[in-house]
Formats: structure tokens, sequence, C-alpha cells
């Protein structure tokens, strides 16, 4: 049980860890966004105003 | 994106909010909400933003509201309750490391500040990184929002980690809500980092990560369900060997947190002693031989 937990734990820090790497070289842009909320739903990832409305299908 | 990802990504969009409702009720039932509030608050942040997103999605699939409209509205209810979240959930970990620290109180008080310092220099950190000039508006705020997120998962798998290895010094087990909480926050961080790098290359809405995305937070409700379904083992008498660095810092801690005596040591007015006192200090002076009392004389005279 304590190795498991403990290796759990240590995959996920190690997945975050990898994971930020990838972001730290994405810096914030106009017209992109950059994260999105564990969430089960979509990320609207457009801007607001978008003339498609990112493909919104409810 | 085929059909049956799209019918699974479907039922999981409905499976979040009754999940995070048996975790409320379960929270609630154990009586443990003035413990956990904070985590309370956030499954009800989620409860609330599911709940109206799932509303507007329904209206828009029956032509009750016009799609672009619809978008518009979501767009604003998920990065608002984006926000509310990212801020709860470092108050989240804030209030989780309080209870682990708990048996140990001088460790606690400098972690909490410690704590403290670095949650208001990464909020700093983010609104200093999110302030590029081209950046207005909304996109202000989600870069804000983004880097406050990534703050948040950072300290919270630290957190995780934490907890994980100095589990046994704190009197908690791996069935303990502590660690609970604190695995299924870890896994959420990590998804969200994840997430985030997978976005950053794909920029799409409805993506296949959507359905990852899905089963990792179901993973975590299940996880907070079932911690909090059972009972919690006490937490075990702390034995720590006198050698133990835990209990060295925390002596040291407690020390450090203590209100300090003051000595009154010159400038002090007869007027401020009561005459019984004066007279018990006139009759020990007269008692005194007179070579102590040119040595304290003398001694005075050096430290002036």
């Amino acid at each position: 049980m304590k190795y498991i937990a403990r290796a759990i734990v240590v995959v996920l820090v190690l997945t975050g860890a990898a994971a930020s790497t990838q972001l730290s070289s994405a810096s914030p842009s106009k017209d992109k966004i950059m994260i999105s909320r564990p969430s089960m739903l979509p990320v609207p990832t457009c801007d607001p105003n978008d003339p498609n409305a990112c493909g919104f299908k409810g | 994106m085929n059909l049956s990802s799209a019918s699974l990504i479907s039922f999981l969009e409905y499976f979040e909010p009754v999940l995070c409702a048996i975790v409320i009720w379960l929270i609630v039932r154990s009586r443990v909400g003035r413990q956990y509030g904070y985590l309370l608050a956030l499954m009800c942040v989620r409860l609330g933003c599911s709940v109206t997103s799932l509303s507007l999605f329904y209206a828009t699939r029956h032509t009750l509201i016009e799609r672009h409209l619809a978008y518009h509205i979501y767009f604003y209810i998920y990065w608002t309750s984006y926000a509310l979240e990212s801020i709860l959930s470092l108050l989240v970990i804030y209030s989780i490391f309080r209870l682990a620290m708990a048996p140990l109180k001088g460790l606690q008080t400098l972690g909490m500040l410690v704590f403290r310092w670095v949650a208001a220099i990464s909020v700093a950190v983010s609104i200093g990184v999110a302030a590029s000039p081209h950046l207005t508006g909304i996109t202000f705020l989600v870069a804000i929002i983004t880097q406050l997120q990534q703050t948040s998962s950072i300290l919270t798998l630290s957190l995780l980690l934490f907890v994980c290895f100095a589990i046994r010094p704190m009197g908690l087990t791996y069935r303990s809500r502590i660690f609970g909480v604190s695995l299924g926050l870890g896994f959420l961080a990590a998804i969200s980092l994840v997430n985030s790098a997978w976005i950053a290359h794909n920029v799409n809405m409805y993506s296949r990560f959507s359905l990852v995305n899905g089963f990792a937070v179901g993973l975590t409700l299940l996880i907070w369900s079932t911690y909090f379904s059972f009972p919690e083992p006490k937490r075990r008498i702390i034995v720590l060997p006198t050698t133990s660095p835990f209990l060295r810092w925390n002596q040291i801690s407690m020390a450090l947190g203590d209100d300090p005596g003051y000595v009154a040591i010159g400038g002090v007015p007869p007027e401020l002693f009561a005459p019984a006192e004066l007279e018990v200090m006139r009759r020990a002076s007269a008692k005194m031989p007179v070579s102590q009392l040119e040595g304290a004389e003398s001694l005075k005279s050096l430290s002036a």
C-alpha cells in the first residue's frame, strides 16, 4: 500500500513537471488560450466574439 | 472525433455534476464541512458551473438560444468559474496543509507563514507575467487565470509530495481523508498541466483529450467520494525519536513565535515604584557592603 501510494504520487509529480516544461516554452499570446480547467465540459478556446462560435454545438 | 467518443463525452458531461453533488452530500453527511469548507465551496462552484453550462447546451441543441450568443455566455461562465476555482484551489491547499500539520503547532505556524508569502508572491508574479503590452481585456484576464492555475497546480503537487512522504510524522495513514483530498487535488493538478501542454499545441474545443480529461475528473471525484463515504481512521500517536529533525524544528518554530518578556534596564523614574517597594530597595542597599556599591557604580559608568 505504502509503495503503491508513493509510486502514484511520484508518477503524478513527474507528469506535472514534464508537462510544465512544455508550458514554459509557450508564452501567453493574443489569440490563443493556453490552459484549460480539468473538467468534463469542452474548453472555450476561441475569442468570445468568434464568427464561427468556436464550433460550439451545445 | 467519432460518434462513440462524442456520445461518451456527452455522458461524462452529465456525470460530473452528479459526482459533485455526491461529494457535497458526503462531506455534509460526515459533518466535516467546517474542516473541508474550501473543498465544499470548490465543489459547489463546479456544480453550479456544470448545471449552468449543461442548461445552456440543452437550450442551444433545442434552438432555444442562438449559437453565437450561447458561446459568448458559455465563455464567460467557464472562465469565471475557472478563476474562482483557482483561488479556491489555493485555499484548499492551505487548509489541507493546516489540517495535516495540526499536531506539530510550531511547524504549522512556520509553514503557513511561508505558504502565505509564496501564495502572495505567486499572485504578484501571475499578474506581472500577464501584464504584457499586447494583452488587453479578456485575454489579459485569461492570461492571469492561466498563470494562477499553473502556480496552484505546482503548489498542489508539492503539497501532495510532502503529505505522502511526511505522512508518518504527522500521525496520518493512507486511509486518512487528508491524504485522499491531496491525492485528488494532485490528480487534478497533473491533468490540468498536461491539458495545458496539449492545448498549447492543439487548439480545438472538442479534442480527443476531452475524454482523458473527463475520466481524470471522474476518477478524482470518485476518490473523494470513497474517502468521505467511510469513517476516517483516528490519527496515530505520534512517536518521534528525540533526534528527529521534525521534533527539533517544531521546538525551534514554537520558540520563534513566543511573546518575549521585557526587563527595564534604565530610565525608570522612582515615582513608578510603590512606597513599599522603594523602602525594600532602600533597606537592601543599606545592607549591601560599600565596596559592592562602588563596583556597581563603576559598572554603571562603564555601560553609560
